[in-house]
């Protein structure tokens, strides 16, 4: 049976006009991801991987192409449709402030829940429960700054998971860790995109990061230079 | 310089919408400090012009309660040995014009008549006659029609004081200004109706005075004519009011008013005539006082806004202020560039404000104009031009306030980091914790502002009840980041169960920033708390008002002078109206009162004369004590015993048991004080005697008001226009049934108040702006977190939500604190500066409807003032890379 793919972009390209200069940061990118798959893009610093994960993730818009996800062309939507996609099906983790500082640990996590309408309790209950599956139950009554920077990723992959999504977005996400955090982080993500069956895309210039990828894409210049399955 | 323009100017023509704010709120403090200044000097000035005016060249007056009898002037024949003396009659009339009948209070016009001996008169004030009548015999023509101009008077350079005389010596003959004529298309020949007290006369215009020395009054409403016509229009007969006395060249005024007054008679009183103004703005000081400590507020909560700007600008730049350390710019630069920022909207705001305070005095002064003239004086005067020195007064407060309210935020900027510029590095601590320190200090100060209640008037001033208030303000305001501290710990789970996330996240914000809206918190509390302070004082106040006049008002009908009481005589009622009242088949019993300027210790006060047996046989005077005042007031009748007010009391320090001395015709004489009554009409302070007593000491002056009783069941408006029918064309009374008179005193207690509430209304306007730029600084300065919040789901719906909560929020808090506030500063205002500055006891109320509904009115006012950012919040461009 054919299953639907997770994403396809065809024919992307954005590019950022300001004055009088125009960047292109993408340059007519396509590709597809099935459905669980876990995708690293790598390239050098500029070329474009973070315009990608943004206009996947339903943050940004291209300037032209199509980007499906789930079967939904994201270029049909307006701001509130947007909002929809990212509150329903996406999560995502960035390098720096994945979380309000203003909150705690556990109502961080629980707020894509919260946001979407669910009950407090429910939310409550289950932030608690990824909490303890990425191991920092013990921070939940903590505000962000009070824990440490692998603490925080991990939160933040709380938060970015909380909701069932099915598509996780992971901008440089051991970019500001030490090797040892980078590696649980990376391992944590590897587990829970197997045991949650979550598409991953995943940004970063390191390739011992890429490693734990089921698929990495190289880009340079706004284009795919190369596609390897591994 | 050019590091300000691109750094500070452009941004700040960039965001519109918040220096408008910011411009705005600096202007409208600064305009109601100056309107307030504009409008107080107007009120004394109108007076003070008026009594200048008129003066002319007198150097000295000799005055006395009630005025000088005629047969003392012989006696003062010696006053020549320092120069000429001129005896004037001087009062306000209103000019009739149209139909009598249907002529009501409102649309009279007031005149002053200045009533002299032209031949002895001539020297002291400049008269220049443009024009006389050039056939005195011709026929009298009626007024010409209002609007048709009348022929240009042909100018008569020299008209000798023997031609003035001639067209004077007849009691029907007056000069009236070029400037009146004109207006009301007056030429000479014409009749002229004016009312005096009850009584309408016609007079013969017989010449024009052209707008120079005295006919310059209220704005040209004068006219002149023979002292005696003048004794016989306002029924003071045999006395003056005055003697005016010009002093021979080169005379020393200090020393010659010395000298004569060693040589008057203890009832008279020699000074100068600027006196009388000095009297009447000592009697309006507090009134002037409190007005002033009013706008102030809205100064303070105005400058609050500066305060914001300055932070917005500050939290908005901080990355390009690293970027800046970073490249060399030294802190104190960054704290200059800042400080010039608020130098800039300040001096716009100054620019802008003393444009706005002329439209505001105006708007003032026709709100106090009805206070000032009915409780005053009658001629309030527009608001003079703005000069230099309120340019300098707006800008030697603003300027330096502003600056100093910048100074907090610019401190701020030239802390940052250079290390600032470089993002992911400028986390910020927003765990305050609540120590015990945090109380120490506000407590401290509210403790000082308990004890100094207990304080007494300095100078008759309550010095340090404006202290105490001022303490509590402050000592509130220190509270605040406890309150909110203790707020937030308790109400988190009730946010977030009333109002879902968007609750649980305006929560989460706030009480991060506190340390930021405390100060937006405690100057929206502040202006919050004097509208509930003013709104418990004013409404304690018109209770006790309500109660009293349904105490003393016992009377059915009031028969009073055509014009309203003024400093200086008041008009008098004529025996055919007093004969027509009492007449009346329905009227069973009359007081007469009979009111007369007494300058007591120097100050202004009231003499009044009554009927005491008519007041005790129907309690129409409230008793503050003794016990058994009652009895002490029947036995004082024929004792020279007196009744003074409780303003008068507090004011003089006398009591039940006490003696006055009072200066009377026939000399100084002791008067024993039988009971102390409340009277909230006057602050001046009041004096009454029985009738029987006045006459005898102050001579038979006829009444300035009646209170007729009627017999049980008359229909006091039938009775009313039966007598008023029963009055010939040449008397116009003006009666006010019971109902109408407490209508109309009501009406006079609130159009008093009218302008408190509306620079109160100012104080909150401002401060809401306050609370609009607070919040913009915060969405500015939580760019990141939006943003992040709008990644993880949160529609723009949402958002805005969350930030019109938190104005909402703002806005409960700051009205319950202001509320707690308000209710002790209304303490502070009703047991200690009302008392001490105006001597009335007030019964406390609790205007517990109008405070319910004006709080929520607050609360949503907040929640709109939190539109404008609320939709910039949601509006932020997404992006977790800033
Ligand atoms: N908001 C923007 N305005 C203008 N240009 C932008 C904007 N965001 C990105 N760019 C440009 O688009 C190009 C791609 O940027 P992008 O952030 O996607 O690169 P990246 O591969 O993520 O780089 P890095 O590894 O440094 O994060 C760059 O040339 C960048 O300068
Ligand atoms: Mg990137």
């Amino acid at each position: 049976m054919e299953v639907m793919p997770a994403l396809v972009a065809d024919h992307l390209r954005k590019t950022y006009v300001s004055g009088e200069s125009t960047v292109t940061a993408l340059a007519d990118v396509s590709f597809t991801v099935a459905k669980g798959d876990f995708v690293a893009l790598m390239g050098p610093s500029g070329c474009g991987k973070s315009t990608l994960l943004h206009v996947c993730g339903a943050m940004d818009r291209a300037s032209s192409g199509r980007i499906v996800l789930n079967g939904q062309d994201l270029a049909t939507l307006g701001d509130d449709g947007l909002t929809r996609v990212r509150r329903e099906q996406v999560g995502f983790v960035f390098q720096f402030f994945n979380l309000l500082p203003t909150l705690t640990i556990a109502d961080n996590i629980a707020l894509p829940c919260l946001l979407s309408g669910m009950h407090g309790a429910t939310a409550d209950a289950r932030a608690r429960a990824l909490a303890e599956r990425v191991g920092i139950a013990h921070r939940l009554s903590h505000y962000p700054q009070q824990v440490s920077g692998g603490e925080m990723q991990r939160a933040a992959i709380a938060r970015a998971l909380v909701h069932e999504p099915d598509l996780l977005v992971a901008d440089e996400p051991t970019g500001n860790l030490d090797s040892e955090n980078g590696a649980k982080v990376m391992a944590l993500l590897s587990e829970l995109n197997r045991e949650m069956r979550v598409t991953v895309l995943l940004a970063t210039h390191a390739a011992d990061v890429a490693a734990a990828a089921t698929r990495i894409l190289h880009m340079r210049d706004g284009k795919f230079e190369g596609d390897r399955q591994t | 310089m050019r590091l300000f323009t691109q750094f500070i100017l452009r941004p700040l023509a960039a965001d519109k919408m918040r220096t408008a704010t910011t411009i705005l709120g600096v202007a409208l403090g600064i305009a109601v400090v100056v309107a307030i200044q504009l409008t107080n000097a107007s009120s004394i000035r109108g007076f003070e012009t008026a009594l200048e005016t008129v003066a002319g060249k007198t150097a000295v007056e000799v005055v006395g309660t009630g005025g000088l009898d005629e047969d003392t002037l012989p006696s003062l024949n010696w006053l020549r040995e320092y120069g000429v003396a001129s005896p004037v009659i001087e009062g306000n009339a209103a000019l009739v014009i149209g139909d009598l009948e249907t002529l009501s209070r409102r649309d009279m016009e007031a005149v002053r008549v200045l009533g002299v001996d032209i031949l002895r008169d001539m020297p002291f004030r400049d008269y220049q006659l443009l024009d006389v009548g050039q056939d005195r015999d011709t026929a009298v023509e009626t007024a010409a029609p209002r609007g048709t101009a009348p022929p240009a008077p042909a100018p008569v350079p020299n008209v000798t004081t023997q031609q003035f005389l001639e067209i004077l010596t007849d009691e029907r003959s007056v000069v009236i200004s070029e400037k009146l004529a004109t207006r009301r298309g007056l030429v000479i020949g014409s009749q002229l109706r004016m009312m005096f007290g009850d009584r309408v006369n016609s007079y013969v215009i017989r010449g024009l005075l052209k707008n120079e020395g005295p006919a310059r009054v209220l704005d040209g409403n004068f006219v002149l004519m023979d002292i005696a016509a003048a004794q016989l229009a306002f029924d003071r007969l045999g006395r003056i009011d005055r003697l005016d006395v010009l002093l021979t060249a080169g005379a020393d005024v200090q020393g010659t008013l010395a000298a004569i007054t060693a040589r008057l008679p203890p009832e008279l009183t020699a000074q100068p005539p600027s006196r009388r103004g000095q009297q009447v703005e000592t009697m309006l000081a507090a009134f002037h006082a409190n007005l002033t400590a009013l706008s102030w507020i809205a100064l303070i909560v105005g400058l609050f806004l500066v305060y914001n700007t300055v932070t917005i600008s500050v939290v908005a730049r901080r990355q390009e202020i690293g970027t800046l350390r970073a490249l060399g710019l030294t802190r104190l630069k960054v704290l200059f560039l800042f400080l010039g920022e608020a130098a800039a909207l300040a001096v716009a705001g100054i620019g802008v404000g003393l444009g706005l305070a002329r439209l505001l005095a105006d708007a003032a002064v026709a709100m106090t104009s009805a206070t000032v003239s009915t409780i005053y004086i009658a001629t309030a005067a527009a608001p003079p031009d703005l000069d230099w020195g309120h340019v300098w007064l707006a800008t030697a407060m603003g300027l330096p306030l502003s600056l100093l309210a910048a100074a907090v935020p610019a401190l701020e900027a030239s802390q940052v980091q250079p290390t600032a510029a470089m993002r992911g590095n400028d986390t910020l601590d927003m765990r305050v914790r609540l120590r015990p320190a945090m109380l120490m200090a506000p407590l401290t100060v509210l403790a000082l502002a308990f004890g100094l209640t207990q304080l007494g008037p300095v100078n008759g001033r309550p010095l340090y009840g404006y202290l105490s208030a001022f303490a509590i303000v402050i000592g509130t305001g220190l509270l605040v980041p406890a309150i909110m501290y203790g707020l937030a710990r308790v109400s988190r789970e009730a946010l977030r169960r009333r109002l879902g996330v968007e609750g649980l996240l305006a929560h989460a914000n706030l009480t991060s920033a506190i340390p930021r809206l405390s100060i937006s918190v405690a100057a929206l509390s502040v202006s919050l708390s004097m509208m509930v302070a003013i709104a418990i004082m004013i409404g304690s106040f018109r209770d006790t008002v309500v109660y009293w006049v349904g105490q003393t008002l016992q009377a059915d009908l009031f028969v009073g002078p055509g014009i309203r009481p003024t400093v200086g005589q008041e008009p008098t009622l004529s025996p055919t109206v007093i004969e027509a009242v009492r007449r009346h088949p329905r009227v069973t019993a009359i007081d007469s009162f009979r009111n007369v300027d007494l300058v007591y210790e120097g100050k202004l006060t009231v003499l009044g004369a009554g009927t005491f047996s008519v007041v005790l046989d129907h309690g129409a005077v409230l008793f503050k004590s003794p016990a058994n005042a009652r009895d002490r007031v029947r036995e004082a009748i024929g004792q020279d015993g007196v009744i003074i007010s409780e303003a008068f009391s507090h004011k003089f320090g006398k009591r039940e048991g006490d003696t006055l001395t009072l200066p009377t015709p026939k000399g100084l004489h002791g008067f024993q004080v039988a009971a102390v009554y409340y009277d909230y009409s006057n602050d001046r302070g009041v004096v009454i005697m029985d009738a029987g007593t006045f006459r005898r000491y102050y001579g038979d002056l006829a009444p300035s008001g009646l209170a007729a009783f009627l017999t049980p069941g008359s229909d006091p408006e039938l009775v009313r226009m039966e007598i008023l029918a029963t009055l010939d064309e040449g008397h116009r009374a003006f009666i006010f049934s019971n109902w109408s008179l407490r209508e109309e005193v009501l009406r006079v207690f609130d159009s008093t108040f009218a302008i408190t509430y509306a620079l109160e209304l100012i104080a909150i306007v401002v401060a809401m702006l306050g609370v609009a730029g607070t919040l913009l600084a915060l969405v500015l300065e939580r760019r990141r977190e939006l943003s992040l919040l709008r990644l993880t789901g949160a529609n723009q719906d949402q958002v805005r939500k969350m930030v019109i909560i938190e104005a909402a929020l703002i806005g409960a808090v700051s009205q319950g604190i202001g509320l707690v506030m308000g209710f002790a500063l209304s303490m502070v205002l009703i047991y200690v500066i009302n008392v001490q500055s105006f001597g009335w006891t007030i019964q406390f109320h609790m205007p517990t409807w109008f405070l319910i509904q004006a709080s929520i009115a607050v609360v949503i006012a907040t929640a709109v003032a939190g539109i404008y950012p609320a939709r910039r919040a949601a509006q932020l461009v997404l992006s977790h890379e800033e």
